[in-house]
């Protein structure tokens, strides 16, 4: 429980910061900041934090499930351009791969 | 039927789904197009036309889930955390092909959209696409795009790169686990760094960090230059 209190409290301080000073950024990703600050000024994981990060770990994605069921709001878009969508993701993906590659490989290309 | 209307229903169906959807990914050897958040999207899709309940209906238990994703967000720092020491020997480097990496392919799907579809819901919603999900539906909703199409896109996205990304990488001539599990996580985010874990703990290492580097760059970066 007190892994997940580290987490609440962070997030109630991301959301007021983010409020205070009007930032862009949704408010979870700044109490994310603000943990990870935290973490590497104190150099150490909290162990309820950790353990609280093992147990729902796994689990991250079923939390997802309910905003990404409502595409089903969505059924006329995905008729009409679905399978364009797919073909954007799929090209899209190309030059981003050949980027990564590119820039990472010309060093192991001269070890 | 009264149960249909009983919000916490739809919450523990779609937990149920989820639980589903892991059983089939383990049974089926782990393939990478069927993640287990996308067999319970399916399910819970079908169980809701099958029975004519509306998404609002269905929100009124899914929020229960819902409202947590806030902490999980925030817990996402723990990883990040601890992968920050796997970058420290190239950080240059790394920095450079997070970056341009996937500015280049976010750039492409929303030059691409514009030009084939000009919906700009679709092309502010694309824009999210290489953010790993979580992250992604949080920025969109702050960008005015729609979290539902963001979560699909950014699912696909993760499908086709642990499909494609080490094919096209050896086609380069590039075989080394660090670029290959790099590339994983930049433009393959969570379901990328699955992928990753089968090619060995230098790829995953490299692929948990960089799906987080990229979540928190675009999450920053975004919404400043498109809001």
């Amino acid at each position: 429980m007190h892994g997940l209190l580290i987490l609440l409290v962070f997030l109630l301080a991301g959301t007021w910061l983010q409020s205070f000073l009007g930032l862009p950024i949704p408010a979870a990703i700044t109490g994310m900041l603000l943990l990870l600050a935290f973490l590497i000024f104190r150099g150490s994981i909290p162990e309820s934090l950790q353990a609280i990060t093992r147990t729902l770990s796994p689990w991250l994605p079923m939390f997802l499930v309910p905003v990404s069921v409502g595409i089903i709001t969505h059924k006329q878009l995905l008729l009409d351009h679905g399978p364009l969508l797919l073909l954007i993701l799929t090209i899209s993906l190309i030059p981003g791969i050949l980027v990564c590659g590119w820039i990472m490989g010309k060093e192991d290309a001269s070890r | 039927m009264i149960l249909l209307h009983t919000p916490l229903f739809w919450a523990a169906l779609t937990i149920a789904s989820f639980i589903v959807g892991q059983q089939l990914y383990l049974r089926c050897g782990k393939p990478v197009f069927l993640p287990p958040i996308l067999t319970s999207i399916v399910l819970m899709a079908i169980c809701l036309e099958g029975t004519g309940t509306g998404y609002q209906t269905y929100m009124e238990g899914g929020r229960y889930l819902h409202d947590l994703l806030g902490p999980v967000i925030v817990m996402l720092a723990v990883p990040l955390y601890q992968q920050l020491h796997a970058m420290r020997a190239h950080w240059k480097r790394i920095a450079l092909a997070i970056s341009l990496g996937s500015g280049t392919t976010i750039l492409c799907a929303w030059a691409l959209s514009q030009w084939w579809l000009g919906d700009s819901l679709i092309s502010t919603t694309l824009l999210t696409k290489s953010i790993t999900t979580p992250v992604a539906v949080a920025v969109t909703s702050q960008l005015g795009g729609d979290p539902a199409l963001a979560s699909a896109f950014v699912i696909v996205t993760g499908i086709l790169g642990a499909v494609m990304i080490v094919p096209i990488l050896s086609l380069m001539g590039i075989n080394q686990p660090h670029t290959q599990g790099l590339t994983l996580g930049i433009c393959g985010h969570a379901i990328g760094t699955g992928r990753a874990l089968e090619l060995g703990p230098e790829a995953s290492a490299y692929a948990a960090m960089a799906m987080t580097l990229t979540a928190t760059l675009h999450a920053l970066v975004i919404p400043l230059i498109a809001g």
